[in-house]
């Protein structure tokens, strides 16, 4: 029997804002993903995200060019205060926003019941990685689409699809990395008393400073030292999964080193391990970083489904630390 | 570096060697107030063509920023109050006047305003550096690169009939930066030759003499001479 064609995988890009929507789009993106400009998602950086005009906006230049707009509600709402999140919820299907991601299950609920048309996305924030939860999505809520945690192999991603059709999956291929308790990361929370999962923010600015040294850069967070590098040595993000630690005089990483994932060079596999989506993690880069990403990763699919080997394109000068992994997908640490 | 300019006292970036440091020296005597015509225009430029930027800082309207081109004897201060916005040229800014300050050659820095280049990448590879209230800069930063800058077409699209002329001087420009920006890094190869090649001598004899460290710490450990 001839081996059938696996469907083309939709690549679903990260917007900040507007200007990197575009970006996203022209680039060759299928679908963007943004968030609303507040609490109520998982990037809610200051001067990020989108106002409700720029929703409606975005959304009309993305259906214009055939490509689908993804609005990220993925933070879990307060105890008894759930107005700000429905609102987003009902806000985003007025919009005409092709799906939501959603994280929260009361939230999922009433999605589920007041839009029913809305198509709904289970987020990477609420940890859904095995075919009774997911089951329970789909089966309760109407969830078409879940994005998983970046803790499976490509192998165990392969053996989970057939398990849970028709509920498609979305992975991550590019960005940056959270340590593998995605939704229940408490680390931020403990040092500055905000969390992504319910503030929508990792290790805020506002508690981040940056002081040059004679010896180099120290970051700290909420007046904790979190690293230090020396000159010429690249940087990382200022989370306290990033910290580096002294240990018997050694100073050496504990949760994870400052590394972006990057599987370009496995997207055949997992183009044959039946994902649906691909998506590229970074709304809160700039739309130069949106740009090289989609482009790589539009080469990279359009290559693999044309059946022409993989473009070599180096993304290094955009990754976090200089380095990049593959992450859980390989597990080549075990 | 210009007294005042950072928190630290360290110097944050060395200037690469390039056509504007050339420019930045040529500029050493020219007054700042000779050249604040031009950042005022700037501003109105932004605010007609760009008012979401101020709208995105309104949450640090009394924030002042200071932008440092390391390799200008200018530093611009930027205070994002949307009613009373200001973009003002200066020698260099007494740190307690600002809450943040970022450095970087005055090339990236316009290429980081028009979106060209990411600047979580320009900051992981510590070719930009900031001081002071971070959330600020990220601000700033998020509402710089979500505007859409394109200096040529914002300034041209003020000129009315000039704007043709405007574009091509300006190309011609941006090409002679190009060739001049070659020229300079061959230079630049050719009087560092020499420091690289004794660079690279030292190397490997440090690579050499940490091997056989290793190899004589590993004889140590099974008890062998020593």
């Amino acid at each position: 029997m001839a081996e059938t064609r696996p469907p083309r995988p939709e690549l679903v890009c990260p917007a900040g804002t507007p200007a990197a929507l575009k970006s996203a789009v022209d680039a060759g993106a299928d679908c963007v993903y943004v968030g609303f400009r507040d609490e109520t998602n998982a990037r809610n950086f200051p001067g990020l995200n989108f106002s409700r005009k720029e929703l409606g906006e975005g959304v009309a230049f993305a259906h214009e060019r055939g490509a689908k707009v993804l609005v990220a509600i993925n933070t879990f709402p307060r105890a008894g205060e759930p107005a700000l999140w429905r609102q987003a919820v009902d806000d985003a299907a007025k919009a005409k926003a092709d799906a939501v991601i959603l994280a929260d299950i009361g939230l999922i609920e009433y999605a589920h019941r007041t839009h029913p048309e809305l198509r709904l996305h289970l987020s990477v924030q609420a940890a859904a990685s095995n075919p009774d939860a997911i089951r329970f999505y789909a089966e309760r809520f109407g969830v078409r689409r879940v994005v998983l945690p970046r803790v499976l192999t490509v192998q165990e991603i392969a053996a989970l699809n057939p398990k849970i059709a028709p509920v498609e999956t979305e992975v991550f291929v590019f960005g940056g990395l959270c340590v593998m308790a995605e939704g229940r990361c408490a680390l931020s929370s403990y040092v500055t008393g905000q969390s992504p999962n319910m503030n929508g923010v990792c290790s805020p600015a506002g508690d981040v400073r940056y002081t040059e040294t004679p010896q180099g850069i120290t970051s700290e967070l909420s007046g904790f030292t979190i690293n230090k590098f020396a000159h010429n040595e690249p940087a990382g993000y200022p989370t306290l999964c990033k910290g580096r630690f002294l240990a018997n005089d050694k100073a050496s990483y504990l949760f994870e080193e400052p590394t972006s994932l990057n599987t370009l060079s496995m997207l055949p596999d997992l183009i044959k391990a039946g994902v649906t989506a691909f998506k590229i993690e970074g709304r809160q880069r700039g739309r130069a970083y949106v740009a090289a990403v989609v482009q790589a990763f539009r080469q990279g699919v359009d290559a693999v489904m044309a059946g022409r080997p993989l473009p070599d394109i180096d993304l290094d000068r955009i990754t976090e630390g200089g380095k990049q992994t593959t992450g859980a997908y390989e597990k080549a640490w075990r | 570096m210009r007294q005042g300019q950072t928190r630290t006292g360290a110097k944050p970036v060395t200037p690469p060697f390039s056509p504007v440091l050339l420019l930045g020296m040529a500029l050493q005597p020219v007054r700042p107030a000779l050249l604040q015509p031009l950042f005022d225009a700037m501003l109105r430029v932004i605010r007609r063509r760009h008012p979401d930027i101020l709208e995105r800082m309104a949450d640090y309207s009394d924030k002042a920023v200071c932008i440092d081109p390391v390799d200008l004897p200018f530093v611009i201060l930027l205070e994002p109050n949307p009613d009373a916005p200001a973009l003002t040229v200066r020698r260099a800014v007494d740190p307690a006047e600002v809450a943040a300050t970022i450095h970087g050659p005055l090339e990236m820095l316009i290429a980081l305003a028009e979106g060209k280049v990411d600047g979580d990448a320009l900051f992981f590879s510590r070719r930009l550096v900031i001081e002071g209230d971070t959330e600020v800069v990220v601000a700033l930063r998020n509402a710089i690169d979500g505007a859409g800058i394109d200096l040529i077409e914002d300034i041209s699209a003020e000129l009315g009939p000039l704007a043709r002329p405007f574009r091509s001087a300006a190309g011609a420009a941006i090409g002679l930066m190009g060739r001049m920006r070659d020229d300079f890094e061959t230079l630049r190869n050719a009087l560092i030759a020499p420091a690289v090649k004794d660079v690279h001598s030292q190397d490997s004899r440090i690579t050499q003499l940490e091997t056989e460290l290793k190899q004589l710490r590993k004889a140590a450990r099974r008890g062998g001479a020593a």
